[in-house]
């Protein structure tokens, strides 16, 4: 108790006295270890001390608008990309081209933000289920797979999102004829990726339609009976954005905290987890660039018509 | 002298720990950009929130399922409470310590647990070959679901009642010929009303608020609550804060109506124990009534607390999840992370047990005061305290947790609690004070005026009437109280998340990572551990209690 009141004490008068240090509260998104180890690495690397909250995107975008008053944050690392796309519209990011983000597809770097890594999305099934394997998203919609199949909410994921708008923008009326022959099999939508994961982990449900790649490659690494298929007829990147805000007095020091994530040190870290990583010249320990079909489409313009996509999507399932 | 200066306590207290975060979400509902500290466009959130179709059904949801719950918790308690007055005092402890778990499971873990035990291909079918996927995923498997969880705050504020209404009027009707079953409805029954309303209407409150179970099991067949909807807005992309504020304001509302009902019915209920008998024991229940009494008892527990803990600790044990219930797949992998790999993990638990032992002191504390405030006192304007005493238990976490960030994230105070351990603290005082405040009420209001008018008129004052007379007599009730405000504490999640400074975790933020990142596995082994180390403390606390008795 005496060690909490001490430490309550001394967080005080640190965070009173805490621009003395050069500090930098970076708010990212999961998975922690990553997050973590970007921030150890770049205090090793600067000295510039990384104040790190830790969280959901969801968390993370609630956390910061409520702030709006007096903002914490000076660099944020979303898991939705459309997070990124309306701070930029509202004119909330600062105008930073890292020299790191060369090798960085131009697809995922904007004036204002790039991606950290990003996920595909897969099918994800659950080997000891006795299904067969599938191979196309439009096998789900067979009856062998009937009552099997989870997906992950485009209302609770932005990942499963960026799916739909994909697959939409691919092909309209082939998308909704996918997504009614889902319903129609029985298709549960629990909640978000790991809702979703879970029961099929538990032999409760078969299939993931849409599962973020980078968690079930991780969990199949660590013993799980999941096997990973990125359909050929094409898949999405779900990319990660790092963005620095506008608000920040510590204009240099985020600058240089992207430019570490961007770096040869930055992006192994990245590629550590199973993720993507943003430069398509570091080697990824998963399928990379070169092993996907990428449904290429405007993700910004996908954002606007978000809404009516949701909407349309939530009828069709009987939500 | 001394009552001006209490009310002027309590009220500043719950104004600055209730109040100030209550406000800033009705502002934010009526402002919408006020988290920029304008009042633009005032109003504009509300109509087009209010206005869409689904919230009806939400609306309608919620008040069903709470309704669902609280009856349903109220008949599985109220027996168990009466029988838990018959028993001998050693049974009696450990009943009450048994039925203490339930609070130390998060909902969350706890419907996660069910899900892993009743669905298909879970626990249950892999060792009895059957499932009750369909009764799990139904309106009726997620009221038994929540009211398993929820009945324990019944059971122990209509038990205290029954053991302090003793056997005297009891005794008195039997002598005149009423048979038990009339005594109880006639004598028992109503006097306890009071303590089964008061509870019932914390039941039916937390029931509103509740996000995990809904979440979890009511996605599955489609049973959107208003929370679900609040929690919607904040994971829906664009992020939307105003809309989640109106949203709450429709739990509030339904809490005031609530609250009214309830103050109405107790009212019309009050009863007073003029004459405690504490003394006048029950004898000695005979061999056959004692077997059966624990019979349901064990059942009861085995049911609502053995079930889950068992397949929380199956599941920490297990090394993989498609695993399943194999011999081979036993490893103590995620415990030995937990503590080796990771020593994140017992730093979390030591944050969340230093303040949840902090919480339960200063709420316990603050409590009696506003108690003894609003309801002895009867100076105007306690009825407003004691409303707002209950509302952070109608508000989700997270909107309670957006309000402290409005509160308290400003740059004209000149010491903030926000980003310091402290906001934590402060988050946990607000969530917490309804639980007290409604069981040291209900007991006080249970203890007669005349008690403290004979201590005035032997010259006490305010001061010495409440450290000389209730504290004492109200002490165990306020023992109890703490160990369930600590024991929620332990693991509370939702507001945690959002209001952690940098670099501090709890409990629940470590678990809530690895269920968004890791594998339940380490979520659950995570839990297991708080529970045992926070249930230990809580038979320590009973401990000393008995000790000191």
């Amino acid at each position: 108790m005496k060690k909490f009141v001490a430490a309550l004490a001394v967080s005080l008068a640190l965070s009173s006295a805490a621009n003395a240090a050069e500090t930098i509260v970076v708010y990212s998104a999961g998975p922690k270890p990553l997050s973590g180890a970007l921030a150890k690495a770049f205090e090793a690397k600067t000295g510039i001390q990384v104040k790190l909250f830790q969280s959901s995107a969801g968390k993370i975008m609630a956390r910061y608008q409520a702030e709006k008053a007096n903002p914490q944050a000076d660099v944020m690392i979303s898991a939705s990309w459309g997070h990124a796309i309306t701070l930029d519209k509202a004119g909330e990011l600062l105008a930073y081209t890292s020299k790191n983000a060369k090798n960085v597809p131009a697809s995922l770097k904007t004036g204002t933000y790039v991606a950290q890594g990003a996920s595909a999305l897969a099918i994800a099934y659950n080997t000891k289920s006795g299904l067969p394997a599938p191979h196309h998203w439009a096998d789900l919609t067979k009856p062998v797979y009937k009552d099997q199949v989870t997906m992950p909410d485009p209302a609770k994921s932005g990942s499963a999102l960026t799916l739909l708008e994909g697959l939409v923008a691919q092909n309209e009326t082939q998308a909704w004829t996918l997504f009614s022959g889902l319903a129609a099999n029985d298709m549960v939508i629990p909640g978000a990726n790991k809702a979703a994961l879970n029961p099929v982990l538990q032999g409760a449900k078969g299939v993931v339609f849409g599962a973020v790649d980078y968690i079930a490659i991780g969990l199949k690494a660590k013993g799980e009976t999941l096997e990973i298929v990125h359909p050929s007829e094409g898949t999405v990147l779900a990319p990660r954005p790092i963005m620095i805000i506008k608000s920040t007095k510590h204009q240099d020091a985020a600058k240089k905290f992207v430019d570490f994530v961007l770096s040869d040190a930055g992006q192994t870290l990245v590629a550590n987890r199973y993720i993507l990583p943003a430069r398509s010249d570091i080697q990824a320990k998963r399928p990379g660039y070169n092993d996907l079909t990428l449904i290429d489409f405007d993700y910004i313009a996908a954002a606007n018509q978000a809404v009516k996509t949701k909407a349309k999507f939530a009828h069709i399932m009987g939500k | 002298m001394l009552r001006p200066a209490l009310f002027l306590l309590s009220s500043s207290t719950l104004i600055v720990i209730v109040g100030f975060p209550v406000l800033a979400i009705l502002l934010f509902a009526i402002f919408p950009h006020i988290n920029e500290l304008s009042l633009a466009a005032p109003l504009s959130a509300l109509l087009p929130n209010l206005a869409n179709e689904k919230l009806i059904e939400a609306t309608f949801n919620s008040l069903r399922l709470a309704l669902s719950v609280t009856l349903v918790a109220a008949i599985i308690a109220v027996p168990l409470a009466y029988m838990r007055a018959r028993f001998p005092d050693r049974l009696g402890k450990i009943c009450d310590a048994m039925f203490l778990i339930p609070f130390l499971i998060p909902p969350y873990i706890g419907s996660l647990a069910w899900m892993q035990l009743l669905q298909r291909n879970g626990f249950v079918e892999q060792i009895l070959g059957f499932n009750l996927n369909t009764f799990l995923y139904s309106f009726s498997g997620m009221v038994t679901v929540m009211a398993l969880h929820l009945f324990p705050l019944i059971y122990f504020t209509t038990a205290s009642v029954f053991s302090v209404i003793g056997r005297k009027y009891g005794d008195v009707a039997k002598v005149f010929g009423g048979h038990t079953i009339t005594v109880f409805w006639q004598i028992n029954f109503p006097m306890a009303l009071p303590a089964l309303l008061s509870s019932g209407l914390i039941v039916f409150i937390l029931t509103i608020e509740e996000f995990g179970t809904p979440e979890i099991l009511g996605a599955r067949f489609g049973f959107p609550v208003i929370v679900t909807s609040i929690h919607e807005k904040f994971s829906d992309w664009p992020i939307d804060l105003p809309g989640a504020s109106v949203l709450s304001l429709i739990l509030i509302i339904i809490a005031f109506v609530a609250y009214q009902g309830h103050q109405r019915l107790s009212k019309r209920f009050q009863t007073t124990i003029d004459n405690q008998s504490v003394e006048a024991k029950h004898p000695p229940l005979s061999p056959w009534a004692m077997v059966g009494v624990v019979v349901v008892f064990g059942g009861l527990f085995g049911i609502a607390v053995g079930l889950p803990l068992l397949t929380i600790a199956i599941s920490s044990f297990m090394d993989t999840l498609s695993g399943g219930l194999a011999w081979d797949n036993l490893s103590l992998r995620t415990l030995r992370e937990l503590f080796i790999l990771d020593g994140d993990g017992w730093a979390a638990i030591m944050t969340s047990l230093t303040l949840a032992a902090f919480a339960a002191i200063f709420t316990v504390m603050i409590a009696t005061v506003v108690v003894f405030t609003v309801v002895r006192l009867r100076i105007k304007g306690t009825g407003f305290l004691d409303f707002l005493s209950i509302l952070p238990n109608s508000i989700p976490g997270m909107a309670v947790a957006v309000g402290l960030i409005l509160t308290w994230n400003q740059s004209f105070w000149v010491v903030t609690p926000y980003n310091t351990p402290f906001i934590l603290l402060l988050a946990y005082l607000c969530l917490m004070l309804p639980y007290p405040i409604r069981m040291i009420s209900t007991a006080l209001k249970q203890l007669p005026q005349s008690l403290d008018d004979a201590a005035y008129i032997s010259g006490a004052n305010d001061l010495t009437v409440i450290l000389k007379i209730l504290v004492p007599l109200l002490w165990p009730i306020s023992l109890a109280s703490g160990f369930i405000v600590f024991a929620i504490s332990t693991r509370e999640l939702v507001s945690s998340i959002m209001l952690a400074p940098p670099g501090v975790e709890t409990v629940a933020v470590y678990v809530f990572h690895q269920f968004d990142q890791g594998s339940v596995n380490s979520g659950m082994a995570m839990s297991l551990v708080t529970i045992i180390i926070s249930g230990g403390l809580l038979a320590l606390g009973q401990r000393l209690k008995g000790a000191m008795k």
